[in-house]
């Protein structure tokens, strides 16, 4: 996993539920691959045409809130997001995204608007829009939950470390 | 400085000492639950890992409840599959019609105090009753556990509540989270665990106790941990649990938070339509016409739950125009609910009695669809908009005897002004 990521920003909103956004809990028999067609539709229209993969989630508060299945961060993975980076997201959330190696990172959103270029270090902590003068120091993840991320997701992890011991 | 009772537990798991709420510790999970909700993604992860064994698979429950009976054939094959692995690698089977998970885990003696327990599901939380530390995870956590017995956790941060005083007869646990939700806003328990103690905790039954603790999803809490008393110990010891090791916070524990409420001053609550946290008392929405009523789910769907609708609908009928559907939560409750005679003064009174499972909590099996316009009042966790197939009606929760008041009139109605409605269980006064 690249800990330096430099892209493009995809601006969405508060409260933003995955379950409904990006995943087939209420689709039933459609597949990863048809869900992203439609990710996140509702609340930015034509995201998943704008969407490049290499490119990185800016969001509000509560990012994945609700039941927040795991198949909305595996359909986010297909669709090539690199990191998200929110005001702060839903527990479960959180996790499957650590669970599934795609990085997420806690920090003030303020001032970063959609299409801006952002750099992410994930290892020194900090979130950089340099056209706007915005560097922002967030707290590294735990060490045990990098290694996790390092990996490519716990799956992957364990193949390796059986055990749970990475050191 | 002391510990709260969720940095014990997994302390406790993690090697031994205490943890502190921040840390990162790999802990030794108790006992799993996997839903048909979760379980396609959880058998995908089972076959992505590629482990040659799966050691805690016998510690670890499949739970038909969701989809139960399956409306199509992509949940009818995941029960199949389930059903299979389950065979396979001695997991523990509870089919379609046997209930919803959280209502199964307890009953079948899968967890006691001082326990660390994952499910596949928000309301995982529930065990919490037990002074057990249970929460939500998804497939690739419980496949990690099969395989290896252990999982990784953020010690969370605790918020303590403590419910003062005595709740008044008609006013139950749920009138509690449904105050918590209005005062914290869902979601503003986010990654905490919350600490229930009081002497209205101690009053309450063991039902209750779970309703309290489960409603703690929406408030996007972690887990929610209750201290264990006798009637916590008598009821393992009568569902066959382990040997309980009871786990209580230290004095001087770091919490994030500390909230009192004064459960005496507490009348009936509602959270109106589309928000779980805009909440209100119910005196001030008396007279909402409601044309349907639901008592179920894993948040009320319990004895106590369909024994307060009976004292109320005893020898009444449902208001014309109202359907009305009652979904024990468990087999063991519909049995016990049969006995006591309560599924008959359901029956005669105008409700439709269905098998055992989450039943109309979501627009899942499709067996209830509201029409334009509907109004549904529930006992569930869950009210925004299309939760129950229908973008074009409402979904308004409460309490069991609230939910049954409103059927009797019509409209929404506080149990408090209707005969029976005052019922208090064993609870002490």
């Amino acid at each position: 996993m690249n800990t330096h990521i430099k892209s493009r920003v995809h601006l969405l909103g508060d409260n933003i539920n995955t379950d409904t956004q990006c995943s087939s809990k209420y689709l039933p028999g459609k597949d990863n691959a048809y869900v992203a067609q439609h990710a996140f539709e509702k609340t930015a229209p034509d995201f998943a045409a704008r969407f490049k993969a290499g490119e990185v989630i800016v969001a509000g508060k509560n990012f994945g809130i609700n039941s927040s299945r795991e198949q909305a961060v595996h359909i986010m993975r297909m669709m090539g997001v690199a990191a998200i980076v929110a005001q702060s997201f839903g527990r479960q959330f959180f996790r499957n995204c650590i669970n599934n190696g795609l990085p997420v990172v806690e920090c003030d959103i303020s001032d970063i608007a959609d299409g801006d270029e952002i750099a992410i270090d994930l290892a020194a902590g900090s979130v950089t829009v340099a056209a706007r003068g915005i560097k922002r120091t967030v707290a590294a993840l735990p060490p045990a939950v990098q290694s996790i991320l390092a990996e490519g997701g716990l799956i992957a992890f364990l193949q390796k470390h059986p055990d749970w011991n990475a050191a | 400085m002391g510990y709260t009772m969720a940095e014990k537990i997994l302390g406790a798991h993690a090697g031994g000492e205490p943890a502190r709420a921040g840390d990162v510790v790999v802990a030794n999970v108790d006992f799993s639950m996997i839903h048909d909700g979760r379980a396609a993604n959880a058998l995908k992860m089972v076959a992505k890992l590629g482990a040659k064994s799966l050691p805690s698979a016998s510690k670890t429950a499949f739970v038909l409840d969701h989809y139960s009976p399956p409306p199509n054939i992509e949940a009818a094959n995941t029960h199949k599959a389930m059903r299979e692995f389950a065979d396979a690698h001695g997991a523990v089977l509870y089919d379609v019609g046997d209930g919803i998970c959280h209502q199964v885990m307890p009953e079948g003696g899968h967890l006691t105090c001082g326990d660390l327990i994952i499910g596949t599901d928000t309301h995982s939380v529930t065990y919490g009753a037990f002074n057990a530390f249970s929460t939500g995870v998804e497939g690739t956590d419980v496949t990690a556990v099969m395989a290896t017995g252990k999982l990784w956790f953020r010690v969370p941060e605790t918020i303590r509540i403590e419910l003062k005083g005595a709740l008044q007869p008609g006013v139950w646990a749920k009138d509690i989270t449904l105050t918590m939700l209005g005062r914290l806003g869902a979601e503003g328990a986010n990654y905490r665990a919350l600490e229930y103690v009081g002497s209205a905790v101690s009053a309450m039954e063991i039902d209750d106790r779970m309703t309290l603790a489960n409603h703690a999803a929406e408030l996007g809490a972690k887990a929610a941990i209750l201290e264990a008393d006798a009637k916590t110990l008598a009821w393992l010891e009568a569902h066959g649990a382990r040997p309980p090791r009871p786990v209580t916070a230290d004095p001087d524990a770091n919490y994030v938070d500390r909230i009192v409420i004064d459960a005496s001053a507490l009348v009936p609550q509602v959270a109106r339509r589309h928000e779980i946290d805009d909440v209100v008392g119910v005196p001030e929405v008396q007279g909402q016409k409601i044309n349907f009523a639901l008592i179920g789910t894993c948040t009320n769907g319990r004895l106590d739950d369909i024994r307060q609708a009976a004292a109320i609908l005893k020898g009444q009928r449902i208001a014309k125009g109202v359907r009305m559907i009652v979904t024990p939560a468990s087999r063991q409750v519909y049995l016990a609910a049969a006995r006591e005679g309560l599924l008959e003064v359901l029956t005669r009174a105008g409700a439709s009695v269905e098998a055992a499972g989450c039943g109309t909590c979501v627009n899942i099996t499709g067996h209830l669809i509201t029409g334009d316009g509907d109004v549904a009042i529930s006992s569930a966790n869950r009210n925004f908009k299309g939760r129950l197939g229908n973008d074009k009606s409402e979904i308004w929760i409460a309490s069991a005897a609230t939910v049954a008041a409103s059927a009797l009139t019509g409209m929404i109605t506080d149990p408090r002004e209707v005969a029976g409605g005052k019922w208090t269980a064993g609870r002490a006064a």
